[in-house]
């Protein structure tokens, strides 16, 4: 399978203060498509930084990023949002949903950088919610919603522009076990039937057993992997 | 448009501050139309206002004159008409309904005033009748009357000469004023009726109006017209109408630095609040601004969110506020010197224009925070 993550030699450092602190010290990473990977590491080991880097939020001071055949680490600041749009859903450990819009509101934000109709917008946003089983929850705001529900909502809001690669954040740091499961289940059904590659940075153990593949990242760099048994 | 929803969500995010701050938008827009609407009606009254027309008033304010003036004021070259002028002022059926009836050579003042269009028959019936008056037809269609009718007035100043207050007129015509039908609202009488009548002042004119062959020679005929009585006991003061009515207005200010002056600090204010309200609003959405970049939000396209808010938030409140004016001025129907009060287009133009530049002024720096914004380290702050 094709590569559709490509890390090559990446070095990321952070002023603070004074002081320059390199996160990431030269690393190599590839993701093939359909792969679900998750990173694991200690807090401030780097793994949230590396997934910025992949979901063309941040730049690296050295090395490539490849994603979706981009060269992000070239691309202007407009390019790169455009970039973002049409080939990255985000999944964020607090959901991050606008609180005055509705569910259904929410996860057409993406559609409104689209030339959609209206009509396919609603259309489009009527699939994705009935994916991840809240189409009846469309007009309810984010604070009438569970957590778990809620990140259903973020959910479907990153699959709902249909991108290639879709990452999440510590997507159920937030929630209990339960939801966690619920979550995480939704996530392997994208990545099993849907195909979607998923990348997937969590501190728990129990979650990352849902990844094909875990890599660990520790001092901004890539320590162990381990690989899922077919079951 | 398909962004209206977001930018309506934005301000409805803290809905109370919304409305308290339209509301300090709308009343400030209402004041900007109400003054500005003050400062057009007085401008027109001045513009209205002849200076081919001269006005002959006492240098000692407010005494009447001889009548006998009219004479020796005719007799100036340049002088084409002149008439001794005896107000009435009287309540008619109810004592809130005050109208005033303004008795002349009526022969004379209609040559003065040529823009009031009077029919020669209805001007000459007023002539032969001595109670007869002339009416504006705003006034008439307002009360009620028509040729023919009598109304009479109670009398508000001193007895007439029989004691009574009770004075009667009788319509014997109406009169347009083509160019602004809607100041239409006087009453023209005879000088003799009213002067025979009262009780006092008999014989004397509070101030003359006078027509000028030739407009240009305005200066000359006033000073001309003073000269004549400088060495008696009523000496004249003669001024263009026009002059008159600025001398009066600047009696009580620079009316048009006031109202720009009020308006101009009321406008400073409503900056710093809309920036105020801007920037809280931009403050407190940072996280959702970046979560916004990170589905493919541009950062311009962030910034034109941030900018149509305060544009929907300023122009919005500046549209309501001086359409109320607008609606509330002409219900109030306060007249300038005749001219009545109303919010012209241009001032609805200059409130848009107001609006847009508040917006810019105090969106623009929220704005760029929020074109500058960098997403990982919004998100990592949360």
């Amino acid at each position: 399978m094709a590569a559709v993550v490509s890390l090559k030699n990446v070095i990321k450092r952070y002023t603070r203060g004074k002081q320059q602190v390199e996160v990431l010290h030269g690393l190599d990473l590839e993701v093939e498509s359909g792969e679900f990977l998750a990173l694991m590491g200690p807090s401030g080991s780097g793994k949230t930084t590396l997934l910025n880097l992949i979901g063309g939020l941040d730049r690296p001071d050295e090395g490539e990023v490849w994603v979706a055949g981009s060269r992000l680490d070239e691309l202007s600041s407009g390019e790169l949002a455009r970039w973002r749009a049409r080939h990255v859903g985000f999944v964020f450990q607090f959901y991050n949903l606008l609180p005055v819009l509705t569910a259904e509101r929410n996860v057409e934000v993406p559609l409104l950088l689209t030339k959609l109709s209206r009509s396919q917008r609603k259309q489009n946003v009527r699939a994705a919610l009935e994916l991840v089983g809240l189409a009846d929850r469309a007009k309810h705001k984010p604070a009438e919603l569970s957590g778990g529900q809620q990140q259903r909502v973020a959910i479907a809001r990153a699959l709902i522009a249909d991108p290639t690669l879709v990452v999440c954040d510590e997507p159920t740091g937030d929630l209990d076990r339960t939801s966690a499961e619920e979550i995480l289940g939704l996530l392997e059904i994208l990545n099993r039937k849907q195909g979607k590659t998923i990348i997937m940075v969590t501190h728990d153990p129990l979650a990352a057993a849902h990844a094909s593949r875990r890599l660990h990242v520790d001092k901004g760099r890539l320590t162990v992997q381990e690989e899922r048994s077919a079951a | 448009m398909k962004y209206v929803p977001l930018i309506w969500a934005a301000l409805r995010r803290r809905k109370a501050r919304t409305v308290l701050t339209s509301l300090s938008i709308v009343t400030a827009f209402f004041l900007f139309g109400v003054l500005q609407g003050v400062n057009v009606a007085i401008k027109q009254a001045v513009s209205r206002m002849s200076p081919a027309r001269l006005v002959v008033f006492s240098r000692s304010l407010g005494q009447p004159m001889p009548i006998a003036y009219a004479a020796r004021i005719a007799a100036v070259p340049g002088v084409a008409a002149v008439t001794g002028m005896a107000f009435l002022g009287g309540t008619y059926q109810r004592p809130s309904n005050v109208q005033i009836v303004m008795g002349s050579d009526l022969a004379q003042y209609f040559k003065i005033e040529p823009e009031i269009k009077v029919a020669p028959g209805e001007l000459a019936a007023a002539l032969q009748t001595r109670t007869g008056v002339i009416v504006g037809r705003a006034l008439a269609q307002k009360e009620g009357w028509k040729i023919g009718d009598r109304i009479p007035l109670h009398g508000l100043g001193p007895a007439k000469k029989d004691g009574s207050s009770d004075w009667v007129f009788d319509i014997v015509g109406l009169y347009d004023m083509p160019e602004q039908p809607e100041s239409a609202t006087q009453i023209f009488g005879n000088y003799d009726y009213i002067n025979e009548e009262r009780g006092s002042d008999q014989n004397t004119s509070i101030e003359f109006g006078v027509g000028l062959k030739d407009p240009h020679q305005a200066t000359r005929v006033a000073q001309r017209i003073d000269e004549l009585f400088a060495n008696s006991p009523g000496q004249t003061r003669t001024q263009s109408e026009r002059d008159f009515l600025e001398s009066i207005l600047r009696q009580v200010g620079d009316i048009n630095y006031l109202v720009n002056a009020i308006v101009g600090a009321v406008l400073f204010t409503l900056l710093f609040l809309i920036a105020n309200t801007m920037a809280q609003s931009v403050r407190e959405r940072i996280p959702e601004l970046a979560v916004l970049k990170t589905v493919g939000f541009s950062d311009s396209a962030v910034q034109w969110l941030v900018l149509a808010e305060a544009l929907l938030l300023s122009l919005a409140g500046a549209m309501i506020g001086v359409g109320l004016a607008g609606l509330v001025i002409p219900l109030a129907g306060l007249q300038v010197q005749g001219s009545r009060m109303h919010v012209p287009h241009a001032v609805f133009a200059a409130a848009a224009g107001a609006g847009i530049l508040l917006a810019l002024v105090s969106g623009v720096p929220p704005a760029l925070r929020a074109r500058r914004l960098e997403v990982a380290a919004a998100l990592a702050a949360r």
